[in-house]
């Protein structure tokens, strides 16, 4: 006869212990359920109930892929989101945008446009602004360095104004300079996106500019369509209130 | 209950042995899915914990191409889900069923043994061949094509005798409390797991479609088959530790059948405002937030059944690890809700918040149910009792802390991420400072998962003593909370 396995195996009272001592299996009763949860449960039901009767307002279809579409007109339901600028026209919604990017430039050309005397030029109705297209895209998209006249001002800030084309996308960059040119009481065409690629393309410099240098592109504006609306003509473009 | 003067002496001893009988048969299968699920387990948790590291510092072990974040978030996940939660869920499915049914498992138990090597072995390939970088990039479907035939195939060879046993159940009143959700979960998973397989495996050209498919079957997965688990397991346990009966049928019924409803139609929503059909992501979001009412019915049945009775919350370890997991259900679906309605989903949509659900309900609930099964279950495969209360504690623990710390720290970070994005005053801020921001909440998560590393580690270790029958040989069973003891605790009553 062989050994058992565990040296008590045969011990049947032992290894059946854990089966003696469990209860047998009960039948559920039936204890009323209290009346306040039987109504959070309907609190939740109309709040589910929201998430589905307003964005289907659109109906049933297969071609409406927001839930807001039919409240505002094809946007992102989101606050800032990717069409929250769908119901602006193109210099309405650039204006709104670079209103927000110029907070990069504010540091120094003050949030006035006044820039500070001696130190910043500013950028109401200063002609770098207010002239050809090509030479203010290309300061901002390479900086500029030495001595430079505004306003019959002279100004030569040490290490001059940094480039920004590195870190700004052409988008960006074409809405704050939009927003420049049509702030504190300047009015100008508006600069897009394809403009500042333009010049992207053409110009790859890695050092800032000097006054001296920029001086050919003075009047030069960068070929580009200008969506219709208030931006296309200088004229037609009221300043909004700048924030 | 056990000492009823009403059942004769010799009923009791059949019933006894009818029982010791039934454990006997499932004892193979059973004890093998709960070890190499808990071999899983310690991989999937020491990957949570590499890759939250990996998170905020890329340079961390080099710059192997194998151990980049991308490659090991999916692996950790893919290990918790099909390597632990699945085959542990297998093995609590089969025991429970044999039971509730009074079924001895007839025969079977080789096929049943071999289609646990198979659903290994594929898993290893599987997990390897992510870590090789041969991901689907498809989340919670990682693992290459060739996995899930083999997978399906596995989990239908314990689907089947389960089924069976139901249907050869005799089922008195309140048979179906507990019992329906295991059903349940053998048919909800073969539905889900081909549904979305073939779709995203087998039909080109899906486009955003597919994503919102993804998105369903980690809903569907979590909601119709780790819940249903986790609940099936916590009714059945609750009142045969406590020795009371569930409170309500008429609640479980309407628990079980809005669960069954609503479980399938959620998930687009992790996509609202995106490129799908909009009623999709609307329907999602209802969904979402209508599962509160069969989340809520279960909880209040608990809650109705354990009221004024939590002392046994302290001695048994089982029913200790089943009312935490209980009370990280109701969480669960808050979190669900969270993520779903659109006013608070807009904000925390594709940040950690998405993580914090998949955790709470993958880890701090289904999880915590299956480990208090498990202390229950094992000492009569096994023969001996737990060794020790220190580790049964340390494990329960450094679980709850740990998951605690990554649902909260995860809706944190969330919040904060989402309310960051869609700020339009940071419209110029680059996506690497939030992704800065964000680090405090991933070495916290780091923390928590190396919590749950140690805890499991205990888990792992105590559990091989117990399957290789080195446990304690005792007719007690091992308790926690010992200073009870003086004014004389049945010990039988807490097992």
């Amino acid at each position: 006869m062989s050994a058992p396995a565990h040296p008590d195996s045969t011990d049947l009272d032992r290894l059946h212990s854990a089966v003696k001592r469990e209860k047998v299996d009960l039948a559920p009763e039936s204890q009323p359920a209290p009346l306040w949860a039987m109504f959070l449960l309907m609190f939740v039901a109309i709040i589910a109930g929201a998430q589905i009767g307003g964005p289907l307002l659109g109906g049933w279809s297969f071609d409406i892929s927001n839930p807001f579409a039919v409240a505002n007109g094809g946007g992102d339901p989101r606050p800032g989101g990717a069409g929250a600028g769908g119901t602006l026209d193109p210099f309405a919604l650039a204006m709104k945008k670079g209103a927000s990017g110029y907070a990069v430039c504010g540091g120094c050309h003050q949030g006035n446009g006044g820039g500070l005397p001696g130190q910043f030029p500013p950028l109401a109705k200063s002609e770098f602004v207010l002239g050809g297209t090509e030479r203010l895209i290309r300061i901002t998209q390479h900086g500029l360095v030495g001595p430079v006249t505004v306003n019959g001002q002279n100004f030569n800030t040490a290490g001059g104004m940094q480039p920004f084309g590195g870190t700004m996308s052409s988008q960006d960059l074409a809405n704050v300079l939009t927003f420049v040119r049509n702030s504190w009481g300047n009015e100008a065409t508006m600069v897009t996106k394809d403009m500042v690629q333009k010049v992207r393309d053409e110009e790859k410099r890695a050092s800032q500019w000097t006054a001296a240098e920029l001086e050919p592109f003075a009047k030069k504006n960068v070929p580009g369509d200008i969506p219709a609306g208030p931006g296309a003509t200088a004229a037609a473009a009221p300043a909004p209130a700048a924030k | 209950m056990q000492t009823t003067p009403a059942i004769p002496d010799t009923d009791l001893q059949a019933d006894n042995l009818r029982r010791a009988a039934i454990d006997k048969s499932v004892k193979g299968p059973v004890l093998f899915l709960f070890t190499n699920g808990a071999f899983w387990l310690m991989l999937s948790t020491l990957l949570g914990v590499l890759s939250a590291i990996k998170l905020v510092e890329p340079e961390f072990l080099g710059n192997s191409q194998y151990l980049t974040y991308g490659r090991l978030q999916p692996a950790h996940i893919n290990a918790l889900v099909y390597g632990w939660g699945i085959q542990a869920a297998l093995g609590v499915m089969l025991w429970i069923m044999a039971r509730r049914s009074g079924q001895v498992l007839k025969g079977g138990q080789t096929l049943l043994i071999t289609a646990g090597v198979f659903w290994n072995i594929t898993i290893t390939f599987g997990i390897l061949a992510v870590l090789m970088g041969k991901s689907t990039s498809i989340e919670w479907l990682e693992m290459p094509g060739f996995v899930w035939p083999v997978l399906l195939g596995c989990f239908l060879c314990y689907a089947w005798p389960i089924a069976r046993m139901f249907g050869r159940a005799f089922r008195p009143e309140g048979f179906m409390v507990s019992t329906w959700y295991i059903l349940g979960a053998c048919f909800w998973f073969p539905w889900i797991f081909v549904t979305a397989n073939v779709a995203l495996h087998c039909l080109p050209g899906l486009g955003a479609i597919g994503a919102g498919i993804d998105a369903w079957y980690i809903h569907g997965v979590i909601l119709l088959f780790f819940v249903p688990v986790g609940v099936g397991s916590a009714y059945y346990f609750i009142p045969k530790i406590t020795g009371q009966p569930i409170a309500s049928s008429q609640l479980a019924s309407a628990g079980f059948w809005s669960l069954a409803i609503l479980g399938g139609w959620t998930g687009m929503q992790k996509y609202m405002g995106g490129p799908l059909p909009a009623w999709m992501s609307s329907v999602g979001a209802c969904a979402g937030v209508l599962l509160l009412i069969p989340v809520g019915l279960v909880g209040l049945n608990h809650h109705l059944t354990t009221i004024g009775k939590h002392s046994a919350v302290a001695t048994s370890p089982t029913l200790r690890f089943i009312f935490f997991g209980a009370m990280f259900y109701p969480v669960s679906g808050l979190v669900l809700a969270l993520n779903s309605a659109f006013w608070t989903g807009a904000n925390v949509q594709f940040t950690q918040s998405w993580y914090a659900f998949q955790t709470v309900s993958v880890y701090g609930f289904f999880s915590m149910c299956v480990f208090g099964a498990i202390y229950y279950i094992v000492p009569r495969l096994s023969g001996c009792e737990w060794l020790s209360v220190r580790l049964i504690r340390n494990h329960f623990w450094f679980s709850v802390y740990g998951v605690g710390t990554i649902v909260v720290m995860s809706l944190v970070a969330g919040w904060q991420q989402g309310v960051d994005l869609n700020d339009p005053e940071h419209w110029d801020q680059t996506f690497m400072n939030h992704v800065v921001n964000s680090r405090p909440y991933v070495v916290s998560r780091a923390v928590a998962w190396t919590l749950i590393s140690f805890s499991n580690a205990m888990f792992l270790l105590h559990l091989l003593l117990m399957v290789a029958g080195l446990g304690r040989r005792s007719s007690a069973p091992t308790l926690l909370g010992h200073d009870h003891d003086d004014h004389a605790l049945p010990h039988e009553a807490h097992a």
